[in-house]
Order: C-alpha cells, then structure tokens, then sequence
C-alpha cells in the first residue's frame, strides 16, 4: 500500500496565465474562447481559446532571446512547468540525489512552427521537451513523451504515479502542452465537429467543440518523502483508469464502454463507492457523440448516485493533449477553494445527455474525478482526492516477463501479404505503416497463439509522418480548404494503437509512447510494469515508423 | 446524367480507396452505407462531403445533411446536379 502526492501545480490556459487568474475565471464564468488573434488561420469563424500572449510575450517572460526559434506548445509548457517547479520548492537543494523523471503529454509538438517555415508537419513529439526541460534545476532528468492525442496529459500523470509507486524514481513532473496549430484546426474542421459559436457541453443544441491551448505540469511524490522535505500537499491521487474505447477512429461508442471501464477501474483503486465522489469534471467537448456517450457512461456508472458534473471546456475550449492536465489543475483550484465549477453555455437539457451542475460555492470536494479522452478510443479517468489514500496497486515484484513472440516487416512488398488477415474493403484507409503494424501485430499474436491481446503498447519516433505530410502539402497548396478528414484522424501518435484495439476489440490498457530513440525502451518497461501490477497478463508491443518503413511486434508475456 | 453516375462512382472509388471494385459494381440505387450495399460509413461520409466541396463547390453544413444526400450515388447525382457551382 502506496500513498502519492500532489506537491506542486501550474497552468496556463485561455482563462489564465496562472492557477489565481484561473481561478478568478472559474469564479466569474468569463469564457476565455473567442475570435482568433494569434494563429495565421483564415478560420475567424471557429472560435477559439487562445492563451492571452504573443510568441513574443512567451519568449520575454521565459528569457529567450526574440531571434531564437521556439515551438509554441514548447514555450507554453515551460511557461506552466516553472510555476509548478516554483510551487513545489523546487530548488536544485531539494533534488539533490533525487530521481527526477519529466512526463510531457503532447501531439501538436512543433507543428505550428514547422508550419512557418513550410516544412511539413513535424511530428517529432519529443522537441518540445528539450525546452521545457530547461526549467529543471537539475541536469540529468529522465524524460518521456507520450501522445495519445487528447488524453495525453492524463496518462502522463498516471504513469508518472505508476513510476513512484514501484520505486523507478523519486519526482515526477508530468502533464501536458499543446499550442494552436492551423494543422489541426483545418483537420478538426473537415470532421465538421467545430462549433461555430462558443461550445455548449452537453446542451441539446451543442454543435461541437472549440479548440484551446495551453499547458499544466503537476509534481508528484511518495506521500511519506513529501512530508520529510516539508512539501506542502496539495491533495493525493487515488485512483487511474486507462482504457480504450475500442469502436472507431474519433467517434465514440453508444454505450461509452471505454469512459465506463475508465472510471470503474479509477473507484475500484480507490476503494470509492459512487456516493464518495463528489464532483467529476467532464471530458464534456461539446460535440454530439462525446457527450452522448459520456452521458451514457456516467449513467452506467452512477446510476440514481450522480454527484456534480460539468465540463469547462467552455471557458477554456478543448485544449487537446494538455486538457488533462489543464483539468486535473482545474478540480485542484476548486478543491481548495471549495466550488464546483459551473458548465457554462448550458440551457437546454439534452434528451441524451447529464443534466451538467451549475457554478456551486461553498462546497466541500474530498475526492474528485477528471475525465479525459482521445482520438483512438484512448480514455482515461484520474481521482484527486483532499485526504490520504492508499492506493490499491497491488504490485508483485516477483513476476517476470518474457517476449514470446516477435514479427517484423521492413520491405513494402511483404505488405500484399494483409490479405490474410483482412479484405481489401476493411484495410482501404490504411497507409503503408498501418498496413506494417497490422501484419506484424497479427503474426506475432498468431505466433503466440493469443486472439485478442489484454494491453496494446506503441512506440513511435515520428508517428503517422506521411500522412501529416500529405496534410500540410494540401494546406500549403489548398490555403486551407479540402484536408482529408481519414489523414487527419490517422495523423496523431496514437492512430495504430487505437486502431489495433478496434480491430482485436481490446478494452484494456492502451497508450502510445514518442520519446524518439528510446520510445520502445519506454514501451516495453510499461509491459513489463503492466503486468507486474497485475493489469495484463500478455501485451502487445509495438515499434513502427517510416521512413523506411520498420515495423515490429511482439508479445510481452507473464512467465 | 449518366455521365454524371459514372464520373461519380469513378471519384468514389478514386476518393475511398476501394480497391478491387470497378463502376459496374456499384449499383446506381442500391444504397452506398450499411448492409446491403457498399458498407460504407461515417468516415467515407466525411470524405465524400470532402469530394462536393472540392470537385463540385458544394458546401454541406453539417455531416447530418450528408446523411440525406448520400443514399445513393443516383440521389447523390441528383443533388450534384441541381446544386453544383462549378
């Protein structure tokens, strides 16, 4: 039995350069989402929540110099890290021989600056770590980057609680960062889930969601080192879910099967009954399958014992991979201010959808959930609670683990061999890496006798690179107009891992790993972890990039 | 309008990738989603919505009004014809 702190906060949103701003937001209701001003896109007519700085404005107060060039996502995140390095007393003198670990969850990465300079996408997610990095008054931090699109910053605070509750190391930074990019407006936009007015999460007229930036990092430590260098505790984390939906690309399932294990898991780790929780932040986006099927979630898991919900993604717009953390900092601030934050531009109930709370003060939070899911069916539930609690982890040591089985493909050709395991009709979206990661994944299962895998664990140096290419080639060319809606939901990170689960209909664990060279190191640690925690029993792993192509999977298995 | 048929089922095969199939195969009023048909579905939706805009400069506000259009590749003519700017 293991307990985890909260030792330190920080954020920057469209509501708020930092946690009192925000919370003078979250107070007033003043939404932070309105008309474009700082991204070169011609879409004045999706409204935005944009965070109130210039480039320029960044660099001056972070003290780089204006002729240097810096991603924004990048800059956004060292700009929340340093208030949550600050908030934590986090001096070189307290790190002294301290394992230090930095987890950043990011999709856009550099995106939008490549996107300057016309180079197509870039999707090398891990570049935005080397700045913010710069923060940490050590120099030998461990670092990982994982992109599993909107849930990103989620799943990096709970890895980050996995990693101190087995004893890899000793402080965690972990959340997310995401900058604006005209990349994934455009691409939001050929979904046609963009609503052209300010969001309206779980209204019977919601339309789809705005899209926001920004960037929050907590700081997390075994509960009893926290109290020996004096750290002032925040609240604790009690509990995690990650699963997967499992149904489509960027749709949700009816009965929201993944957002329902997600929470289950999260209550069953924290020995919490539904009458317990006492407000649960919504991933809430506004568009009309999201909510639908959260809604449905929520239901199945709480039935007549439903405590508080709402989302605030109408203040803040859906600020995709840092939304977890943006959020997690978000129930914090409404913890120790004693408020439930209202849902805002709701009116209408909504046949289909919660009834969502309005702004309610005086109230006490002691365990709170935060929902937060993604593109790839990858959803993910934290708990924060105001009390000590002890986590159910449940971890053997003793366990050991074996890779049984192995396939790789390097030649495009070996590719016309799919057919085996699918028609043409059902492989027609695929491009030539998702082909790769099919077949290696079907042999190596075949090879280990395993139909459907417990977990599915990606790592990926560039990610979907071609089909980002293609992307940017057709805004460059098109100024905007005609991206093709199955490139840009097969251009995230995560697009294999999801998709494999679909295909294999694997609800369980599922996250995808970018951190360049070392990625599949990163993947086959969370295996090996998985298992020991007992939450698998086999995982499919996989390493996939292009470039040339270069796939391979293999079966993780407990001996 | 056959013309208009067959130059439609050509982009939809080019658009959606479908390999193996030909404009023969694609009956004109059979239905282009779910059972029975094609077996398309949402993603394709949002791709032939893609496909009016860029060939034809039709502007579909929502993918709900795709729905109704996109029935089959003869109502989908249909409307092609009676709506196209270019």
């Amino acid at each position: 039995m293991s307990s985890i702190a909260i030792t330190g906060s920080g954020i920057i949103c469209a509501i708020g350069n930092d946690k009192k701003q925000v919370h003078d937001s979250l107070l007033t209701g003043k939404t932070g989402v309105g008309e474009l001003r700082y991204l070169p896109s011609r879409h004045k007519e999706l409204p935005v929540g944009e965070v109130k700085m210039t480039d320029a404005e960044l660099k001056k107060a972070l003290g780089i110099s204006p002729t240097e060039v810096y991603s924004r996502t990048a800059m956004l995140g060292a700009y929340a890290l340093r208030q949550t390095i600050a908030d934590a007393g986090l001096t070189s003198e307290a790190l002294k021989g301290k394992r230090v670990t930095l987890i950043s969850g990011t999709t856009v990465g550099g995106t939008e600056k490549s996107e300057q300079y016309s180079c197509g996408n870039n999707t090398k997610a891990i570049d935005h770590l080397t700045t913010i990095n710069s923060q940490i008054p050590i120099s030998d931090c461990q670092l990982s980057t994982i992109s599993t699109a909107c849930s990103s910053a989620l799943n990096a605070i709970i890895l980050g609680t996995r990693m101190l509750l087995m004893d890899e190391t000793d402080i965690v930074l972990a959340g997310g960062t995401e900058a604006l990019s005209v990349f994934h407006l455009n691409g939001f936009n050929s979904l046609m889930i963009l609503d052209h007015q300010v969001c309206r999460p779980f209204d019977a007229t919601r339309q789809g969601l705005n899209l926001g930036e920004g960037a929050a990092y907590l700081v997390l430590e075994r509960t009893n080192e926290a109290r020996l260098r004096k750290a002032n505790i925040e609240a604790y984390i009690s509990g995690w879910g990650n699963r997967c939906d499992a149904f489509h690309q960027t749709a949700t399932s009816e009965n929201g099967e993944g957002a329902f294990l997600a929470m289950t898991d999260a209550m069953k780790m924290a020995n919490l009954n539904p009458e317990e929780i006492d407000y649960i932040n919504a991933h809430g986006t506004g568009t009309p399958d999201n909510d639908k099927a959260e809604s449905t979630a929520l239901h199945r898991v709480f039935a007549d014992a439903l405590p508080p919900v709402s989302s605030t993604k109408s203040l803040t717009g859906h600020t995709t991979s840092a939304s977890g953390s943006i959020e997690t900092v978000i129930c914090l601030i409404a913890m120790h201010n004693r408020f439930i934050p209202g849902n805002y531009g709701w009116k209408n109930k909504s046949p289909e959808c919660i009834t969502p709370s309005a702004f309610i003060p005086d109230t006490d939070l002691h365990h709170v959930i935060c929902n937060s899911f993604g593109f790839g069916g990858n959803d993910s539930s934290l708990i924060i609670s105001d009390r000590e609690t002890h986590i159910n982890s449940n971890v053997n040591y003793q366990v050991s683990t074996v890779n049984c089985a192995e396939a790789t493909v390097s030649q495009e050709d070996e590719l016309k061999a799919l057919r085996e395991y699918m028609s043409p009709m059902e492989s027609r979206r695929m491009c030539q890496l998702m082909k790769a990661s099919f077949l290696t994944s079907m042999r190596a299962l075949e090879i280990a006798g395993i139909n459907k895998p417990d977990a599915i664990i990606i790592a990926t140096e560039h990610g979907m690179f071609e089909n980002g290419k293609k992307i940017s080639g057709t805004l460059n060319e098109q100024g905007e107009e005609g991206i093709s809606p199955t490139l840009f939901m097969q251009s995230t990170h995560n697009t294999l891992a999801g998709a494999l689960a679909i295909h294999l209909g694997c609800h369980g664990y599922n996250i995808t790993y970018s951190q360049g060279k070392e990625s599949f190191w990163w993947a086959i640690q969370d295996a090996q972890r998985l298992i020991r925690e007992g939450k698998a029993e086999n995982v499919l792993v996989g390493l996939h990039d292009e470039m040339p192509i270069y796939s391979k999977s293999v079966i993780v298995k407990k001996v | 309008m056959d013309e208009l048929i067959l130059e439609l089922k050509e982009e939809i095969i080019r658009v959606l990738n479908l390999e193996d199939i030909t404009p023969e195969d694609i009956d004109s009023t059979a239905p282009l989603f779910g059972a029975g048909g094609l077996g398309l579905d949402s993603i394709d939706a949002l791709e032939l919505i893609v496909l009016l805009e860029k060939r034809y400069g039709i502007r579909l506000a929502s993918a709900a009004e795709g729905k109704t259009i996109f029935t089959s590749v003869e109502n989908i003519a249909k409307y092609v014809s009676e709506n196209r700017k270019r």
